[in-house]
């Protein structure tokens, strides 16, 4: 029990990795707070059925006051705030072409949901933090911001932005211990996506560990980023993708 | 208990860090194998004394059969190798100069312990990772080789090679489930280490976490690395220095 009564706030709580992470925190006892644009109740329930603690709301990232009033919620009902996984993003429907035929409000759309609603949930859960002397913030990054894929500019660069956003914020808040890290996943099936068969198969392939990605992979790096066992890695990038790119 | 009845193979488990990841998987459960070409004696003693399991033996990581034969010994005694660590390297006696110096015979040195040797040992475990259809190799490299230390070319060399070495691993191995990573721990300050006070401030300045880096901040990021939490991560380079360096 790792996060035993550790308040763990997980933006877009109810996507299908969300509800992974979740899971898994909530098994190692954590309070859950999931706060997400569409509902989280489902990953709710399945928490308290398994006997855990965990909290829903209604969140747009994106807007200050809206992250303010989740993070005071999340405090007033669990505490305080230990962690804080920035996992929501503008992603599943966004607009895909080339970004010379791409349209200004959907570039913006991506940059307010991903990188200003990732600062904005950190600069709403840091005091918290910093008034405990320590706390884990997660970034969750992409790998197409390593591998540069084509026709979605605004999502592939916004995972840039994430990457250096880390590295700054690390250092803003080494004096509290407050440890900030970015995970970059590879192409994740989760349960039900449609993906084709033919270049998943090619996506398989170019791994060293040569099957498809799913939810649980990730796992393991967010709780390891989460917990005590990484409190001198801060500013760093961990690349879960099953060995396709290696980065430095 | 991660690691009850695992076999972990540290080379190099005399030294003060090598005592460090042989004390962290011991309390887990491991089985430990500590060969070193000077004597890993007082760190079986350590692990004993505490009621765990381990071994130690004289072993040159540069010279084939030496390592083979200390391979041999741990498969007939734990039964199997699930985790190779390789720490073993020509670092604390190398002779410092400017690299338009330095003696061929020096330079070999460096590469034939920390390169060649890291090879050997992961030749030699390989077969009983394959066996069992799964494996963890851990190759500790130096952020040294991530900012270009200066006046020891030989040994900063040797560390960017494993990095490159990893990455080749790691995709020789995914068939069989083994996975290959790095860690770059920065400038660790060991127990009784002699180091200059304001050279040890600047690096301190230089990091998100402010303080000196001790080999105990290392553990948590070895051990994750050879659990099965990380089972999709593969090729990686995780860099644990407080933040002076951002990798990507």
């Amino acid at each position: 029990m790792r996060f035993e009564n550790k308040s763990v706030i997980i933006t877009g709580g109810g996507g299908k990795i969300a509800k992974a992470y979740a899971m898994a925190f909530a098994k190692e006892g954590a309070k859950v707070s999931l706060p997400d644009i569409a509902s989280a109740d489902h990953v709710v329930k399945a928490i308290q059925d398994m006997g855990g603690t965990a909290i829903s709301m209604k969140c747009d990232v994106s807007d200050e006051q809206s992250v303010k009033a989740m993070v005071d919620e999340t405090a007033k009902q669990f505490g305080t705030v230990d962690v804080l996984i920035n996992n929501a993003a503008y992603f599943m429907s966004v607009w895909k072409g080339p970004f010379w035929e791409m349209k200004v409000e959907e570039f913006d759309k991506a940059m307010a949901v991903n990188v200003r609603g990732s600062w904005l949930c950190a600069k709403a859960a840091v005091p918290h933090m910093q008034k405990q002397q320590k706390g884990k913030v997660v970034n969750i990054s992409s790998n197409v911001a390593l591998t540069g894929n084509p026709n979605y500019i605004h999502y592939v660069t916004s995972k840039g932005a994430i990457i250096a956003m880390t590295r700054a914020m690390a250092r803003e808040l080494g004096d509290w211990n407050i440890c900030v890290n970015t995970v970059t996943p590879g192409f994740v099936v989760t349960e039900g996506r449609q993906v084709d068969p033919e270049y998943e198969k090619i996506r398989a392939q170019q791994r060293s560990i040569k099957r498809s990605q799913v939810e649980t992979d990730l796992v393991g790096a967010v709780l390891f980023l989460s917990s005590p066992e990484s409190d001198f890695m801060t500013g760093q990038l961990l690349n879960v993708d099953g060995g396709f790119q290696f980065v430095g | 208990m991660r690691f009850k009845d695992r076999s972990v193979i540290i080379t190099g488990g005399g030294g003060k860090i090598g005592k460090a990841y042989a004390l962290g998987f011991a309390k887990e459960g491991a089985k430990v194998a500590l060969p070193d070409i000077a004597s890993a004696d007082h760190v079986v003693k350590a692990i004993r004394d505490m009621g765990g399991t381990a071994i130690s033996m004289a072993c040159d990581v540069s010279d084939e059969k030496s390592v083979k034969s200390m391979v041999d010994e741990v498969a007939k005694q734990f039964g199997g190798v699930d985790v190779l660590v390789n720490n073993a390297a020509y670092f604390m006696t190398v002779k410092k100069s400017p690299f338009w110096e330095m003696e061929v015979d020096e330079f070999d040195k460096a590469m034939a312990v920390n390169v060649r040797g890291s090879w050997l040992c992961a030749k030699a475990a390989f077969p009983h990772m394959k066996k069992q259809g799964k494996g963890k190799i851990i190759n500790i490299s130096s952020g040294t080789a991530l900012n270009g230390g200066q006046n020891y070319i030989h040994y900063v060399t040797s560390k960017g090679a494993l990095i490159a070495m990893t990455r080749a691993m790691a995709r020789e191995v995914g068939d069989h489930n083994i996975c290959v990573n790095t860690v770059c721990p920065g400038f660790v300050v060991t127990e009784g280490r002699q180091v200059d006070p304001a050279f040890n401030a600047n690096r301190v300045a230089n990091r998100a976490l402010k303080r000196v880096q001790v080999e105990n901040d290392l553990v948590g990021t070895v051990l994750f690395l050879a659990s099965p939490e990380s089972d999709f991560m593969t090729g990686q380079l995780l860099n644990v220095d407080g933040g002076a360096h951002f990798v990507g």
